[in-house]
């Protein structure tokens, strides 16, 4: 009796060692699995489109899909090897790679309106803004945040003059609250909440990205960790061309794309079409802004270091 | 009394080498494994965030912004608990109500409902007093109702034959009868209150001004600061030690343990 239980002991820790030993070095390497993280919104109808129309299949690769509800949650999955591929704003990007995570950009992915809406007329611009006047952004450290602090700087000469004013709020939560006037009087967001809000009798823009940031920039990127470019570098190029192919698909057949995510959004398809090509509203794999982004969170504090050369956040294949 | 307190002063510095070598094998485990510090940051770091963070008034700011909440919610959920238990006693069609409501609300964690306390109350500091308030009533009401019907009948009996009227009778005979129980309420309904407080402000990010600890830890996450996490848990961690040490025992050594009745140690 108690041999047996040392035999199966031993074999159970023989067992042990050989499966981590696998799955650390030679399955990692030979696995199609591509583990996904992001979020849910228009920003991510090339991912939806990928996976309605299996695109990620045809260049060999099986997707596993992890949809989380802020930039944040991406990088912690990332950081913990959950997912191989996740996509998040810069801002989020520049604070993980700052803080010594080893990933770079891999691609842009989208650049969208943001914008600051009101639901106070008296607010003209960020002078405006009192105290107790509430202003919702996802989450601290978002691009929303780092947006207000730019347009802080810009119009007040201090970055963090609203810092105080700020409440994290989700997206639809926060525009529940602004629709129905209750609790805060302005919302930093991106589409559809952005379009929705805006509809609005007497909602309007306080200010927005390219005013703030001063050009266009991509909304999300597709971060990388350097284990996964490294190690799996094949799987890595059939996921820049697969999402290079949906997006194409997308810029070519625009009005499909909309039909197939229509009941995603729970819009009609118009007007899914009409968000999908609102102006401003881009599907490109280009990364805009990066060192923008970078130079002014070096300023602000939010980061300690800038990239010397914008070479050290981006894979070789990432176009500027 | 001399051999109590000496037990004491034994149990503390067990507690303490226990805690001692917790640490140490925290510190030593990430400097051996070489553990990422954004995933496991080392005491020592963990301790030297904690000290900028308390010198440059932060974590007190936040520290003394969550008391302030928890000290209001508690206070009204400790209140109406009373009232509410006092009319159950008395009246008792209310008891068989309180009775069902306390079924349904008492396994409901207080952050369920946060989501409907938003859409009523909106997303300021009212919202989190009233998850807290939800969060510790139930079981302080549940800990009285039990410790007042777990009174023996006869010591009640002896009561009215001394002649104590309503007041004194409740005064000297019930409420010392279900101290034990109320005491137990308050500890649970604390430690609900400060899980009901952080969590709170973990979801809906309270407002820069105006947060207390859940939103420091909440906006460190989003900023990576993994130290300052921990940092924001230690605050947490004491504060909870304090109350019970200083605040608990220390009623408790004064009532139910002078009374004779609690046993253990």
């Amino acid at each position: 009796m108690f041999r047996s239980k040392r035999l199966i002991t031993t074999f159970l820790c023989i067992t042990l060692v050989l499966v981590s030993i696998f799955n650390g070095n030679l399955l990692y390497a030979s696995r199609p699995e591509l583990k996904i993280a992001g979020q849910f919104g228009l920003v991510y109808a090339p991912l939806m489109i990928a996976e309605k129309l299996q695109i990620f299949q045809k260049h060999g690769l099986t997707p596993i899909w992890k949809e989380y509800g802020s930039g944040a949650a991406v990088r912690e999955s990332l950081i913990s090897g959950d997912a191989d591929v996740g996509f998040m704003g810069i801002p989020p990007f520049l604070i993980g790679w700052d803080k010594g995570c080893d990933w770079k950009v891999s691609m842009g992915f989208v650049v969208v309106p943001v914008g600051l809406v009101t639901n106070d007329p008296r607010i003209k611009s960020l002078k405006d803004f009192k105290p107790a006047d509430k202003i919702a952004v996802p989450s601290p450290g978002s691009v929303q945040h780092i947006l207000l602090s730019m347009a802080a700087k810009k119009e007040l000469g201090n970055p963090t003059a609203l810092d105080q004013n700020l409440i994290a709020l989700p997206h639809p939560d926060a525009a529940a609250s602004l629709i129905s006037k209750r609790g805060i009087v302005a919302h930093f967001t991106t589409p559809p909440y952005l379009f929705e809000e805006l509809e609005q009798s007497g909602f309007h823009l306080v200010t927005d990205d390219v005013r703030a940031f001063g050009t266009r920039f991509s909304f999300n990127v597709g971060v990388v960790t350097s284990k996964f470019h490294n190690r799996r570098s094949v799987h890595y190029r059939a996921f820049v061309n697969a999402i290079e192919e949906s997006m194409a698909w997308i810029n070519q057949n625009t009005k499909k794309a909309a039909e197939l995510l229509a009941p995603e959004f729970k819009l009609s398809p118009e007007k899914t079409y009409k968000y999908m090509t609102w102006p401003g509203m881009e599907y490109t794999t280009r990364a805009l802004g990066l060192m923008g982004f970078a130079k002014f969170m070096k300023e602000a504090g939010y980061i300690k270091k800038v990239p010397a050369d914008v070479k050290e956040i981006i894979w070789e294949n990432v176009k500027l | 009394m001399n051999n109590t307190q000496s037990n004491t002063i034994f149990k503390t510095i067990r507690q303490f080498i226990f805690i001692t070598i917790l640490l140490a094998t925290w510190e030593l485990s990430v400097r051996l494994c070489d553990l990422p510090s954004l995933l496991f940051p080392s005491f020592a770091s963990v301790i030297q965030s904690f000290i900028a963070q308390t010198l440059n008034g932060e974590l007190i700011h936040r520290m003394i912004f969550s008391l302030y909440l928890i000290g209001i919610g508690l206070s009204i959920a400790i209140i109406s608990a009373m009232i509410i238990t006092a009319l159950s006693v008395c009246i008792r069609w209310i008891s068989e109500w309180v009775q069902v409501l306390l079924a349904i609300m008492h396994p409901l964690p207080g952050i369920a409902i946060l989501p409907i306390i938003i859409l009523w109350l909106g997303t300021g500091p009212q919202s989190i007093i009233a998850v807290i308030t939800i969060s510790a009533i139930w079981p302080v009401i549940a800990n009285l109702s039990i410790g007042l019907r777990s009174i023996p009948p006869t010591q009640i009996e002896v009561g009215r034959n001394l002649g104590l009227n309503r007041f004194k009778l409740t005064w000297f005979v019930l409420l010392p009868g279900a101290f034990p129980h109320i005491l137990s309420g308050l500890r649970i309904a604390w430690a609900r209150a400060w899980q009901a407080a952080v969590a709170a402000e973990m979801v809906f990010g309270a407002s820069g001004g105006e947060g207390g600890l859940g939103w420091f830890i909440y906006k460190k996450r989003f900023f990576l600061e993994t130290a300052d996490v921990f940092a924001g848990m230690i605050v947490i961690v004491l504060i909870g030690l304090l109350i019970e040490r200083v605040g608990f025992e220390w009623i408790e050594n004064i009532t139910v343990r002078r009374w004779g009745m609690t046993t253990h140690g």
